[in-house]
């Protein structure tokens, strides 16, 4: 009996948002580290958000580890989420959720690529707000990604920083601009690097991705804590129908490890959430990217109603 | 009388009533999830979803995709159908095996490779397509196989006697074509048409990445930005709406249709039709489809792989062994759920028996996520000891392709002559016993196409494989989406390139079966 459960406490389940291509080597490495199984189901946010409610009380998940805060806070609403504990949740330089029932595990902050060819980096506006009149005015092609969640996410950040009047003002002036609309960020910025758009707005790590394989693209920063700077966090939480404690929060844990943090920047391009990791220097540092983000309370971006905000005017 | 007849067949029925009623459980069952869902809308967000004026334009949507996609499709299919079946072509198997082929691009590859390849910079000197008429020109190459085939096995099925009897009696060639073979065709054209059409309707990994807005679109972005399961029910339940509504149509079009010989035996095999003058254009033709649907994405896929640097192959030779493992047994069973069905739809033709059959096509086009919901929610209250096996996958993937399964058998099955089993019958044999030792072994072309058809859509399949599949059990499409998610297409080109290969060796199997007659 006692064996039996010494046995069945090595072995976690991991239900991941985030891709297959960018986790698994951290999830062998672990396995490696600890000894302890670990066996992943990957899908989408989405899907998983939609699947443990469905499996509801009989879930075999320990954890949910998701791409995005949304889902996140979708789970703890919805009452899937354990609380952690203390020691967990001091772990992370910021962005611990108020409900406490799940850890942040890495940063992407929005950025604007541009092609340095067409536009000068001084001229650029110091607020997203402005960049429809400065694309206006120069003349510039721009492309958006609407059904891309970072980009609804970053809608919400701007309904909560400076309410819908102003949301739904700035989305009518990008409209006017007949923005190129893309299906990912990958396919903007191949256009960005082709000439079909000169700028818009993205995840840091995907531009990053292009300088890596040698291509040349500006980055923007806007000034300090303006929306187009959004940061946007990873984390993973406990599910309530988790059986095995212990090992769950061994999994946390190790992903707020220096080695985990340092494969994130590495092999994925994040931003790291814990002190001491080498950073990227194409990077900012995260001192710098805590700065230029907004400060606000992640559980509080509204989803639903940027959506209805994008659906009413047509963009979605 | 009739009430005799029944009660005297019964028995015999009961081997195919059993499985049958089994499968239509099995397609019923995600039904019910939707409602499900959809009900526990309140009344106010109730009337919000019911009466949204969008509601319209996304019909029109779906309406008007359905139909540019169809025209296409049957405009490629037809006379592709024709070339490689009734003329003096030269190759015409290998021809049929690589018309066959686009089969194997997943919709959502299709788009992103006409994405990538129009507008500037890309790889053709085209303005970038999208909308509309990227949807129907991505889905009308990625689906015409579907028509082509049905197609193909109607024609190889086609007794050419009744053709010279028309001939014989002053028709010309073209006469006779049109007035004695076509109208042959039309159930054959009917399954595979309503295929496509099912498609169509369905799909939502092309018109998402194209943004063309149709019900699967909608309803996508509802299950994928806004975690709406209810509002996401609603519009399914919608599209089902739609879908019924093409049964309807389907149904009345095949009314009353008989088109089984009467005559002795087989049908003989008529002399090829001498291309002669037209040949170049045949070639053409023929050029066309394999040129935009298989090696224009095949080159766009290296393209787009040769602008990052490859990382290695890991995991391709189990994700390749995974893939065959899910989809044999999968197109195997799907195979034997549609025998039953089409038997009873052809052979006792009542509106129990259509129903069922509706509803098998009804079921194909519940958005593939709600379905894999539907079964995760299913099974964990009825047969919890199988969610997350090998075994619940395989079945609910055969459940959701039985539909693409259906066609080709129903076809087959109108082309076998009833009096033959009639007369196995009046010889002693039960329907069942008549049904194997008679139609069967002249159903086998229809049974292996249509299993050949479960298998590359099963490979395809995403959403379902996903979320049903045991615990790190990885595919090849679970590992194209897991490196395109991320943006890596040079470590997504090897396994979509794996995806393709294992089709083509599937169609291979499908034509080579051919040869036996």
């Amino acid at each position: 009996m006692a064996l039996g459960l010494g046995m069945a406490q090595q072995t976690l389940t991991v239900y991941s948002g985030r891709g297959q291509s960018l986790v698994e080597p951290l999830v062998k490495q672990f396995e490696q580290d600890t000894g302890i199984r670990v066996q992943v189901r990957y899908g989408t946010d989405a899907q998983i958000l939609a699947t443990l409610q469905e499996e509801g009380s009989r879930s075999p998940a320990d954890i949910f580890w998701a791409n995005t805060s949304g889902a996140l806070g979708q789970a703890a609403e919805r009452g899937l989420l354990r609380p952690l504990g203390e020691s967990l949740l001091k772990v992370p330089v910021g962005f611990v959720p108020a409900s406490k029932t799940w850890v942040p595990v890495t940063l992407r902050l929005r950025v604007l690529a541009y092609n340095p060819a067409k536009v000068k980096a001084e001229e650029l506006p110091q607020s997203i707000l402005d960049l429809p009149r400065f694309a206006r005015e120069k003349g510039l092609k721009v492309g958006w990604t609407p059904t891309y969640s970072s980009f609804q996410d970053m809608v919400a950040g701007m309904i909560l920083l400076h309410g819908e009047e102003a949301t739904r003002r700035w989305l009518q002036e990008m409209k006017a601009l007949s923005p190129k609309s893309y299906a990912s960020n990958p396919a903007m910025l191949d256009a960005i690097r082709a000439g079909e758009v000169d700028l818009g707005s993205t995840n840091h790590y995907y531009v990053l991705r292009f300088q890596r394989a040698g291509y040349t693209f500006g980055v923007h920063h806007f000034k300090d804590g303006d929306a187009g700077n959004l940061a946007l966090v990873t984390g993973a939480g406990i599910l309530k129908t988790g059986k095995n404690l212990s090992a769950a929060t061994r999994f946390l844990t190790y992903l707020l490890s220096p080695k985990a943090q340092q494969y994130f920047v590495g092999n994925v391009g994040e931003y790291p959430l814990v002190k001491g990791v080498v950073p990227d220097p194409r990077l900012l540092s995260l001192e710098e990217a805590l700065r230029k983000t907004p400060r606000l309370d992640f559980e509080k971006l509204d989803l639903d109603r940027a959506l209805r905000l994008l659906r009413e005017l047509g963009v979605l | 009388m009739t009430l005799v007849r029944v009660r005297h067949q019964l028995p015999g029925l009961l081997p195919f009533l059993l499985p049958a009623l089994l499968t239509g459980g099995g397609v019923v069952l995600p039904l019910l999830y939707l409602l499900l869902r959809a009900l526990e809308a309140e009344p106010k967000a109730f009337f919000e979803i019911l009466l949204r004026p969008k509601n319209l334009e996304l019909l029109l949507n779906t309406l008007a995709l359905l139909l540019g996609v169809l025209l296409l499709a049957t405009l490629l299919a037809l006379p592709l159908a024709f070339l490689t079946t009734r003329t003096d072509l030269r190759g015409k198997r290998l021809w049929a095996t690589l018309l066959a082929l686009p089969l194997a691009v997943p919709g959502y590859v299709g788009a992103y490779v006409l994405l990538a390849a129009t507008g500037p910079g890309g790889v053709l000197p085209l303005p970038r397509l999208e909308g509309y008429w990227g949807a129907v020109l991505v889905l009308g190459f990625t689906t015409y196989p579907y028509l082509f085939l049905a197609l193909r096995a109607a024609f190889l099925g086609l007794d050419p006697g009744l053709e010279e009897a028309a001939r014989t009696l002053g028709k010309t060639p073209l006469r006779a074509f049109f007035q004695v073979t076509l109208p042959q065709l039309f159930p054959a054209f009917l399954s595979g048409a309503l295929v496509v059409a099912l498609h169509v309707v369905g799909d939502f990994g092309t018109v998402s990445l194209l943004r063309y807005e149709t019900f699967s679109y909608a309803i996508y972005l509802q299950y994928n930005a806004a975690f709406d399961r209810t509002y996401a029910a609603w519009l399914a339940l919608f599209l089902l709406l739609l879908t019924g509504g093409l049964l309807l149509l389907e149904g009345l079009l095949l009314r009353r249709l008989h088109l089984a010989r009467s005559g002795k035996g087989l049908g003989s095999k008529g002399r090829p039709l001498s291309l002669g003058a037209f040949r170049p254009l045949a070639y053409a033709l023929l050029l066309l489809p394999l040129l935009l649907a298989l090696l224009f994405p095949l080159f766009a896929l290296f393209h787009l792989a040769s602008r990052f640097p490859a990382g290695g192959l890991v995991g391709l030779q189990e994700a390749f062994w995974h893939s065959a493992l899910v989809a044999l047994p999968a197109a195997l069973l799907a195979v034997g759920m549609a025998l039953p069905i089409a038997y009873l739809r052809v052979r006792q033709p009542s509106p129990a028996s259509q129903t069922l059959e509706r509803l098998a096509y009804l079921g194909y086009t519940i958005p593939p996520l709600a379905f894999a919901l539907a079964w995760i929610f299913f099974s964990l209250r009825g047969v919890p000891f199988l969610y997350g096996t090998l075994p619940l996958l395989v079945l609910v993937l055969a459940f959701h392709f039985l539909a693409e399964a259906l066609g080709p058998v129903r076809g087959a099955l109108y082309q076998v002559p009833r009096r033959l089993e009639e007369a196995a019958r009046t010889l002693g044999e039960t329907p069942t016993g008549a049904f194997f030792r008679v139609t069967f072994p002249l159903l086998w072309r229809g049974a292996v196409a249509a299993g050949a058809l479960a298998f590359i859509g099963a490979v395809k399949e995403l959403p379902i494989t996903l979320l049903l599949a045991p615990m790190g059990y990885s595919t090849l499409s679970t590992r194209v989406f897991s490196y395109t998610q991320e943006a890596m297409f040079a470590e997504a080109a090897p396994f979509a390139l794996f995806i393709l290969l294992l089709s083509a060796a599937f169609v291979g199997v499908l034509l080579w079966s051919e040869r036996r007659y």
